[in-house]
């Protein structure tokens, strides 16, 4: 079988590797998808794979929304395609309840990108007033960015 | 905010490809932020403290439904 071409080239590549030399602590990407009416499913596996190659600081999980059921619940993952970008601390997963749904093209490209610096550095960057609102929540909250690509 | 705080989630939805969701949420401009399912929402790229603002009117007003 000839080798699916690649989706980021060579360029874009070395940008994203000169941005990767940011990244600090180790990153778990867990991608969900589905075998059917996926339009996007393939594509996203295919464009995260080719980014998670690019450092040894990230590393990813590939997942099915119906065969590992329970694993996309307790990520809170219901759509497809799916990614979690989560923190790895040795063995262990941390889920900082951060998500994209849909191919990361366009300007999700960048937003993704930075989710996986953000989530590397363990700091949101966020001044020391939004930080101690966040801190003193006693209810959930659900943040949805609806997003286009270009 | 999700890094800061257990009890936040963060989503980020390509609207076209779930338009029953941005059509719920009636999503028009981009990027639209929608808090708690349609209690509160923002619409553009805003600074952080009028999203902190828009978040802890949604999270004190009686819930819509």
């Amino acid at each position: 079988m000839e080798m699916a071409e690649k989706l980021l080239n060579e360029q874009i590549v070395e940008q994203i590797r000169e941005v990767f030399t940011q990244l600090d602590q180790p990153v778990e990407v867990l991608f969900f998808g589905k075998k059917t009416d996926c339009d996007y499913c393939d594509d996203t596996l295919q464009l995260i794979q080719e980014i998670a190659a690019i450092s040894d600081k990230l590393r990813l999980q590939q997942f099915d929304i119906e065969d590992d059921a329970v694993l996309a619940q307790q990520y809170n993952v219901d759509k497809v395609p799916g990614l979690v970008i989560a923190a790895r601390d040795g063995d262990r997963i941390v889920d900082y309840g951060i998500r994209l749904a849909g191919i990361p093209s366009g300007h999700e490209f960048t937003s993704l990108i930075q989710d996986l610096l953000v989530v590397s550095s363990r700091d949101s960057g966020l001044s020391e007033e939004t930080r101690q609102f966040l801190q003193d929540l006693e209810q959930p909250v659900l943040l949805q960015v609806f997003v286009t690509p270009t | 905010m999700a890094l800061e705080s257990p009890l936040v989630q963060a989503e980020m939805v390509e609207a076209m490809e779930f338009p029953d969701l941005s059509d719920r949420h009636r999503v028009s401009g981009v990027p639209q932020t929608t808090i708690n399912d349609g209690a509160g929402h923002v619409v553009g790229a805003v600074p952080e403290d009028y999203l902190v603002e828009e978040i802890r009117r949604a999270i004190t007003k009686p819930a819509k439904n």
